[in-house]
């Protein structure tokens, strides 16, 4: 993100009439967002309507919020960064888009859906606490949550400061706390619900914005075959399937992201939400070409990029994230630049808010009932918590950019290994024991922990193509898949006639 | 097809994976068959993951079954043909505008399951996934649980 931020602060960078441009723009973004954080805040009167939107959201506001839930501000800006970096390799990232939201909705959509019907349920640990029978296991799950919200937040709240810093000029400290107030303001008094329905203006923005961007990226570069053509005669490799990748790392991406997808509960937390569960039917086609459409930037502008500077149109980048500011400044619409940048702002919103709202939950719902108590108002403390979890956030977002690095790189692994075995699988596949799901848990986020730790003050280098979260995933359903064979007899006796009526279905 | 199927296929999958990612660590690095691995095991584990979803005790996945199927093989022979094909250099000739190793992969992994997935999602939602009638029978035999558990604590209580 810092490179937007450079770009847009330096003199004679932007063009004379640019910032305020792009400032105007920036204000309707915000003005809308909080105007539907009040929308929300008068309709949310219990705990269900803060935490799942009292489960009454159509399809087109889940299959959007869900896309604009997944879709960070990495899309935009570091997604084509590492494009131009390393050719298409980059793309392994999002090249199972098209599968995830397939997969997602078969393996937990109806299944998470009824099982919130048949048990009220509110959160993700929820669902892994009616599965297993277990306070301990839904306590893990909350840990997890807990650890990989504080530290993405932080990421994205950083991130979000330096692109209010970068519109307004106002300093990076109070570019933080601006963009922090504005989302706490519409997320701890609308909770999800206001959550859903900011994403769904977000999401839309976000894809009309990338399908414009992808438009003049064709035809600044003349069309694809003339980009390959071009890139085929002076960068062959950066064309190849895996770009300045190994194939080995590059399909490694495609693992950690493809199967990865089913264990981000912010994500899949959503599926309680939905009014009616007969209405699934669309949910994969129309999050799968939402998701593919919003991703044309990362591939077109990363590409384009590149052809521009092997023409000698434009000069290399001092810094690859420069990527996007830089082709959008000088080659597209100011309007369009000036919608781009908020819609930056709304990746990184819709993706925090969804993480204040999973983070709330945790500490308002599910450690409690693991330890044994149930908060009296969930409601009052899912707000109060949201607060203090954003503030933590913002806290360190100002303190350390390292820490905030450091603690950014947890998420999507801790999810990943915490979530697909004892959820994803164990929702579909009777035999999965409360032990398998325990163990499995904990050796995700152990692993993750203390392999990202490792790998991150360079104390143990991965041979090339592997990845911490790669392998913390594979060791974690490995595990399940063990300690569950070898507890088998308990298999049966664990599971709730209601739950078992759920996983039959 | 069924879920003990798709179990097993998961399975096989993960050990796939966790063999490429041994086979990193051996001394001279990763040979040129662990990244064919890993893919085969990565698509194994997302097609089986989708089996174990769709399938429901007492019923097949219909024409569910050869779908995924056929999207288990598109997958793993455009990561096989993108491995084993030779390298692009200038003047070869573009697929829809890509280099053709480029142009498999992006258009048979990152586009073709578009038109695939989520149609045979939907085509198929009411006989495999949820009608009308299996929700209502949910919801019955939820209430019927929760009549007898009812009744339970009342024999309880007594």
């Amino acid at each position: 993100m810092m490179p937007l931020y450079a770009l847009l602060q330096a003199p004679d960078a932007v063009p004379p009439l640019a910032r305020p441009v792009i400032a105007s723009v920036a204000v309707v973004y915000f003005v809308i967002v909080i105007a539907i954080g009040a929308w929300a805040a008068r309709r949310t009167k219990t705990a269900s309507d803060f935490f799942i939107a009292g489960q009454g959201i159509g399809l087109w506001a889940l299959a959007i919020a869900a896309m604009a839930a997944t879709l960070s501000g990495f899309i935009f800006i570091g997604g084509p960064g590492l494009m131009y970096n390393v050719g298409l390799g980059a793309l392994f990232i999002v090249l199972s888009a098209t599968i995830t939201n397939s997969m997602t909705a078969w393996a937990l959509a109806k299944r998470l859906r009824l099982l919130g019907e048949a048990r009220g349920l509110v959160t993700v640990p929820d669902a892994i606490g009616a599965r297993y029978d277990s306070r301990a296991a839904q306590g893990i799950a909350a840990v997890a949550i807990l650890i990989a919200v504080v530290g993405y937040m932080a990421t994205n709240i950083l991130a979000l400061g330096l692109v209010v810093d970068a519109i307004f000029a106002t300093g990076l400290v109070p570019a933080i706390w601006i963009g922090a107030l504005i989302m706490v303001a519409y997320s701890a008094s609308g909770g999800i619900l206001a959550g859903i329905y900011t994403d769904l203006f977000q999401g839309m923005l976000m894809a009309v914005a990338s399908l414009l961007v992808f438009v003049f990226a064709l035809r600044t570069g003349g069309g694809l075959a003339s980009m390959s053509e071009t890139l085929l005669a002076a960068d062959p490799a950066f064309i190849s399937p895996w770009g300045r990748m190994t194939p080995l790392a590059a399909i490694s991406l495609f693992f950690v992201f493809g199967l990865g997808a089913l264990g981000q509960p912010h994500v899949v937390h959503k599926f309680y939400m939905l009014k009616d569960p007969r209405r699934l039917r669309w949910y994969p086609l129309l999050m799968t070409v939402a998701l593919v459409v919003t991703l044309l930037l990362f591939f077109s502008v990363g590409l384009v990029s590149k052809v521009l500077v092997v023409r000698g149109v434009m000069p290399p980048l001092s810094v690859p994230d420069a990527a996007t500011p830089t082709f959008l400044l000088q080659h597209t619409p100011l309007l369009l630049a000036a919608i781009v940048f908020s819609g930056v702002a709304a990746a990184i919103m819709s993706t925090v808010n969804s993480f204040m709202n999973i983070g709330a939950a945790a500490l308002t719902h599910d450690l409690p009932v693991a330890f044994g108590f149930a908060v009296r108002n969930e409601l009052r403390w899912g707000r109060i918590w949201t607060v203090v979890i954003t503030i933590a956030a913002a806290l360190l977002a100002q303190v350390s950019g390292t820490l905030v690095a450091f603690l950014g790189i947890f998420g999507w692994g801790l999810f990943a290994s915490t979530f697909v075995p004892a959820l994803a699988i164990g929702l579909n596949w009777p035999g999965a024991t409360r032990a398998g799901a325990i163990a499995s848990m904990a050796t995700g986020v152990a692993t993750t922990l203390a392999l990202e730790t490792l790998a991150w003050y360079k104390v143990f280098t991965f041979p090339a193509g592997v990845t911490a979260t790669a392998v913390a995933l594979v060791l974690a359903l490995l595990v399940f898949f063990a300690v569950s064979w070898l507890t088998r007899r308990r298999a049966a006796d664990e599971i709730a006639a209601d739950v078992r009526l759920v996983m039959e279905m | 097809m069924r879920s003990s199927a798709g179990l097993r296929a998961f399975v096989l999958s993960t050990v796939l994976i966790a063999a490429a990612y041994g086979a990193a660590f051996l001394p001279g690095g990763a040979p040129r068959w662990a990244p064919l691995l890993l893919a085969t095991g990565s698509v194994g584990t997302m097609v089986s993951v989708m089996v174990m979803g769709a399938a429901r005790p007492g019923r097949t996945l219909g024409a569910l079954g050869p779908v995924l199927g056929a999207v288990f093989v598109l997958l793993a022979a455009a990561f096989a043909l993108a491995l084993l094909l030779p390298p692009e250099t200038a003047g070869s000739a573009l697929w829809l505008g890509l280099p053709r190793r480029a142009a498999i992969l992006i258009y048979g992994i990152g586009l073709l399951p578009v038109v695939l997935l989520p149609v045979a999602y939907a085509a198929t939602f009411d006989r495999v996934t949820l009608s009308d009638a299996d929700l209502a029978r949910f919801r019955e035999q939820l209430a019927a649980q929760a009549r007898e558990s009812g009744r339970e604590a009342e024999r309880r209580s007594a």
